[in-house]
């Protein structure tokens, strides 16, 4: 058991270190120099040649490219990604709080959307094939093929022009408390947990279905135990194992989505920040919020990972 | 306050014998016409995205802050009416000390108090323009700034200006509490009748009101939120339906006309509020480098169909190549309209028969309208064989990024890219021209030394119907040399719910009188 | 394969699937030949209503809405079936080659998998967009790698089972190349659950491209594209709501079209591949 943890937990550490590694060679690859973008035309023409090539020698651009991957390597471990290149703020005082409010957005996504997949997936589940299964099947595909930012601004026009209920625009500030954002963000939070739920729920369903035709159920069944018994005590946990693998995966479907979503919404998180710092070829913030949502996708797969170890006796030899 | 020197500010006269006097209405007055309440809070959206991309230490500086933002918190020398009449404002007094309209004397008002309640000296003023001439584009032109008195300031120019008092208006002429250049400004510290409580950077400014502000009874509103709403229109506009929002600075005329049917708001405009300038990069290899490809650019352009289409006509005119705007008196008309038979006899003669491919044309959501702009541009160009694609880039860094790099060995140039122009006086319309500024492309060759020299010219002519005359001839230069296309220009508008009260547009934006809004 | 059609048509939905794959497929290939006008030209004023002459109106330059609208899907979908092809047949031989050979190129390959499935896509893609500028190329390269990771992971199990199989022992123990055995032996029998990944793929990449086009790092206009069209029509969605609504039901058709084909038609063959492949 113990082995296998740290097996698991050893292989997410290689995951990050090799993300690292990638999100350097991605951006280190991309045309143009950072102290280009960084100062104005006006301003180069009155900078000598000399301050010029000190200025990149403040910035590192003079070592070359391993010697500055390493020195990379080195700051993610103590999470410092540097400073910014135009006005030199540590990355972290940047990303921090959108990262925050980005984890927020998502954590409140989840427990909306998770409690309605499971409801929807073991009812479709339950009475598979009938009308309820059909509809929501039917229905999920739907809600998965409709682009985000059209749900959101269906959303935006019915519940915040026509009847005004909910803000229509997030005007809450980067470091207010949780529960402030959240209050702002109610459409926001709708449009995600529409997706999501629909794609959540037929991991559900499907997982659900095998589960209730595996061998130990119908033993089950043959003992007498309630059917309501045997689909929630027995059951589902069983459902719920294959499906934790796929649901880890889909954080970051999830968190695609919610980039969209925080700009439509105006949502004071990472999307925004992020498509500010890749244009304006901030590479550090730009490494950092690639590093640090593909972070959240690696530890929710770990969750699951341990979390299917601790229900699932069979996979502890590993 | 000392009325006779605010009446007798200089527009553009050598000398107290040349003063002309400008139709100065006090803006105590202008506020008078109805019975202002005190109080309340204004919630505004902003759709401008003039100003660099701010950071964690930088975002209370003035700089970093959108040019509409900056007029609340701290207090020019000067201020542009809404007539483009300057007056005094901090200062109270500016005059030239001799012919040459090269030195300037300013007297600062006595009395003024910063946010933190120590009072502006010229000590202030002099470590405030000794940043902006280090800074901003139209200040370069100070080359030495020094302090005559506890308020008396002396700016010496590169070479005579007599529309001086102008640069001493603009968004990057704030008065800063003193400090070292390296930090001055960051403390977000001003004059201006309200002081920052809360921002957070590219997102978000809260306001409170100042008590200690210098006109007294002013302002009216105790709070004002500012909320950047840049290149997404419809978000601010569901905003303000929604009860969000009261107010959003810089519709587009579209939702201005939309709106404007709707009970519950006012509409406000400004005729001839802002134009598209395009540069073109003229570096070794560039097309740009031909004079007939330029000419014949300007030619291609259907300069009525972009008034049309993005401007809904009425709310649009055609533009003349020049940073003028077409309601400036100066401002002359390009010769002759469309004529795509000679824009392909140009490129022809150029050396591209067949048409040329001009690669990608950078633009950003600065204003609502640019995307529809921009469009039009390039479907009619197509039809003298102008291919050019329309590379969109976000507002935030957008300065930055299309300035590119002035060295050409790195080969990293400024981009052929659009940015919006604002309504100035002409010398500095017609000042923007010049080589060394990214906006001309770094425009090069005797014509361009003779425009220089006419401007030289015009800034020390003290009569105005002769400076007319010189601002024509540089202005039919341009329309020879197309250094740059500035091919239309609309109005601009602002929409606000009916219990906001006294807050008319402004064709300068950043020069909107925040402490006159009041709330019924 | 009467008895396939058969069963076919008792599925509602996979027919009606198929019918808007179909439909959709057949105006974006014929549209040249019937849209009533250039969709660049600028031909009368801005926003007219629908009439006789412009059956949908005009959009917000005055172009005629109606053919920008049959051409709007073009390039999209060439770009998402692209990226779709990359990486169901890139996917597919690499899972296979991954079952085949096992050991350290497995480890390797499993990681970088894991990996790449880790960084949200659409951060993948506006990273690269951005940084080589809105090249089309490079949208359907990236898009294609990041789909292919997917692929690998379900080829890569399908595979492990394949290797198991008599006939593949048999053409090993034959001395035939590994080449020879993963295109020859292998990769005819995962050839359904490709279809069907290709498929899924590419749906996903029509959302995907859609999503950025919408946020300005996709098609660059005056292209007529669905995602551009729904970001422009967001300004008159009051006045004039099927400048939005037409585009967006015009993506969103396309893709519910191709899931329900795809689920219908993979339950027939009896794959379970069907099953939680939008995710990425």
């Amino acid at each position: 058991m113990l082995i296998a943890i740290a097996r698991r937990l050893a292989l997410s550490l290689v995951t990050l270190f090799m993300l690292a590694v990638f999100v350097f060679v991605a951006t280190e690859i991309m045309p143009g120099d950072a102290l280009d973008v960084s100062l104005s035309a006006d301003e180069i023409a009155m900078i000598p040649p000399e301050r010029l090539a000190q200025m990149k020698r403040d910035l590192g651009l003079d070592r070359p490219a391993h010697e500055r991957l390493g020195a990379f390597l080195g700051g993610v471990v103590q999470l410092d990604f540097g400073r910014t290149l135009m006005s030199k703020t540590p990355v972290t005082t940047i990303v921090g709080y959108p990262y925050r409010n980005s984890l927020i957005l998502a954590a409140a996504v989840l427990l909306v959307a998770i409690p309605f997949a499971l409801a929807i997936g073991i009812a479709a589940a339950v009475w598979r094939g009938r009308p309820i299964d059909n509809i929501v099947s039917t229905v999920a595909v739907i809600g998965y093929s409709i682009p985000e930012f059209v749900i959101g601004t269906v959303l935006v026009m019915l519940f915040a022009v026509t009847w005004p209920i909910f803000p229509a625009t997030i005007t809450a500030s980067t470091r207010d408390p949780a529960l402030t954002l959240l209050a702002a963000s109610p459409l926001a939070v709708a449009t995600v947990v529409i997706g999501s739920v629909a794609y959540l729920a037929r991991l559900v369903r499907t997982g659900m279905i095998e589960a209730l035709a595996s061998d130990f159920v119908e033993r089950l069944r043959l003992t007498g135990i309630p059917e309501w018994r045997i689909v929630f005590r027995h059951a589902l946990p069983a459902a719920i194992i294959p499906s934790l693998t796929a649901m880890a995966l889909y954080a970051a479907a999830l968190v695609s989505g919610i980039v969209v979503v925080e700009l439509v919404f105006a949502y004071p998180g990472l999307g925004q920040e992020l498509v500010r710092a890749v244009t304006r070829r901030e590479v550090h913030v730009v490494q950092a919020i690639a590093l640090g949502s593909a972070a959240i996708v690696v530890a929710l797969n770990l969750l699951a990972d341990l979390a299917i170890l601790a229900l699932d006796p069979r996979t502890r030899r590993a | 306050m000392n009325r006779i020197d605010r009446r007798n500010i200089l527009k553009g006269g050598a000398g107290a014998a040349l003063l002309a006097t400008v139709g100065a209405v006090l803006p105590g007055e202008a506020a008078a016409q109805s019975q202002p309440q005190r109080g309340g809070t204004l919630v505004c959206a902003q759709l401008s995205a003039n100003r660099r991309s701010a950071g964690p230490n930088n975002h209370r500086h003035p700089y970093f802050i959108v040019d509409a933002n900056t007029k609340p918190i701290w207090s020019t020398p000067t201020w542009v009416n809404p007539q483009l009449g300057v007056e005094l404002e901090i200062a109270s007094k500016l005059e030239p000390a001799d012919e040459t309209l090269a030195v300037w004397d300013m007297t600062l008002r006595e009395g003024v108090m910063f946010h933190d309640m120590t009072e502006m000296t010229a000590a202030d003023a002099t470590a405030s323009f000794e940043y902006h001439r280090q800074n901003a584009p139209f200040a370069r032109q100070i080359t030495k700034v020094e302090q005559t008195g506890k308020y008396g300031v002396r700016f010496t120019l590169e070479s005579g200006n007599a529309e001086f008092p102008y640069v001493l208006a603009e968004y990057n002429s704030p008065i800063m509490k003193a400090g070292p250049l390296e930090t001055i400004g960051l403390d977000g510290i001003g004059t201006g009748p309200y002081r920052i409580v809360q921002s957070d950077p590219n997102r978000l400014m809260v306001l409170e009101r100042f008590d200690g502000y210098w006109r007294k009874g002013f302002p009216y509103l105790d709070r004002i939120e500012i909320h950047n709403r840049e290149g997404q229109q419809e978000s601010a506009l569901n905003g303000l339906r929604s009860g969000q929002f009261d107010a959003v600075l810089n519709i587009d005329a579209r939702a201005a006309v939309q709106l404007a049917n709707d009970p519950a708001f006012d509409i406000e405009s400004s005729k001839g509020g802002y134009s598209f300038v395009i540069q073109l990069p003229k570096h070794p290899g560039s097309p740009w480098l031909d004079k007939r490809v330029r000419q014949a650019f300007a030619y291609a352009i259907d300069r009525e169909a972009i008034v049309r289409i993005a401007y809904g006509g009425k709310y649009g005119w055609v533009s003349n190549d020049s940073h003028l705007m077409v309601t400036d008196p100066v401002f002359v008309p390009r010769p002759g309209g469309r004529d795509v038979a000679k824009a392909k006899q140009l490129l022809a003669e150029a050396g591209y028969p067949n048409g040329i491919n001009l690669g990608a044309l950078y633009w950003s959501p600065q204003l609502p309208e640019a995307g529809r702009y921009f469009q039009v541009l390039q479907q009619t160009v197509r039809d003298a064989g102008f291919t050019l694609t329309l590379d969109e880039r976000p507002n935030d860094g957008y300065i930055q990024f299309r300035t590119g790099d002035n060295d050409f060995a790195k080969a990293n140039f400024h981009k052929f890219a659009m940015t919006a122009v604002g309504s100035r006086n002409p010398g500095i319309s017609l000042f923007r021209m010049r080589g060394a500024f990214v906006e001309s492309g770094h425009w090069r060759g005797p014509e361009h030394d003779k425009y220089l020299a006419l401007y030289n010219d015009a800034m020390v002519t003290a009569d105005a119907l002769k400076r007319k005359a010189i601002y024509a001839e540089m202005q039919a230069i341009l329309h020879e040399e197309v250094p740059a296309i500035l091919a239309a220009g609309g109005d601009t508008f602002l929409v606000k719910r009916k219990h906001i009260r006294n807050m008319p547009y402004h064709p300068q934006i950043w020069s909107i009188r925040f402490e006159e809004i009041w709330r019924a | 394969m009467i008895l396939f059609l058969r069963r076919l048509s008792r599925r509602p939905l996979t027919m009606l699937g198929l019918a808007l794959v179909g439909g959709h497929l057949a105006v974006a290939a014929l549209a040249p030949w019937i849209t009533p006008y250039d969709p660049l030209r600028l031909l009368e004023a801005p926003l007219e209503p629908p009439t006789a002459t412009f059956w949908l109106g005009t959009d917000e330059l005055g172009r005629d809405f109606f053919s920008r609208l049959l051409l709007g899907g073009q390039i999209s979908i060439v770009a998402a079936a692209c990226a779709g092809l990359i990486a169901a047949f890139g996917g597919g031989l690499l899972g296979l080659a991954t079952a085949f050979y096992r050991g350290a190129f497995d480890d390797a390959v499993s990681r970088i998998v894991e990996m790449k499935l880790s960084i949200p896509a659409i951060l993948l893609v506006s990273l690269f967009v951005t940084g080589f500028g809105q090249s089309l190329g490079v949208l359907i390269l990236v898009m294609g790698l990041i789909y292919m990771m997917g692929v690998i992971r379900t080829s890569r199990a399908l595979g492990m089972t394949l290797m198991e199989q008599g006939y593949v022992k048999a053409a090993k123990l034959r001395g035939e190349t590994a080449t020879a055995i993963i295109l020859r032996e292998m990769l005819p029998n995962i050839a359904d659950l490709l279809t069907v990944e290709f498929a899924l793929r590419t749906s996903s990449a029509l959302l995907l491209v859609s999503a950025l086009s919408f946020l300005g790092l996709g098609i660059s206009p005056p292209t007529p594209d669905w995602g551009l069209m729904i970001q422009s029509g967001l300004q008159s969605i009051r006045s004039e709501p099927w400048l939005i609504l037409a585009p967006a039901l015009c993506v969103s058709t396309l893709v519910i079209g191709i899931n329900f084909a795809t689920e219908g038609v993979a339950d027939l063959l009896g794959l379970e591949a069907a099953r939680g492949a939008t995710g990425q």
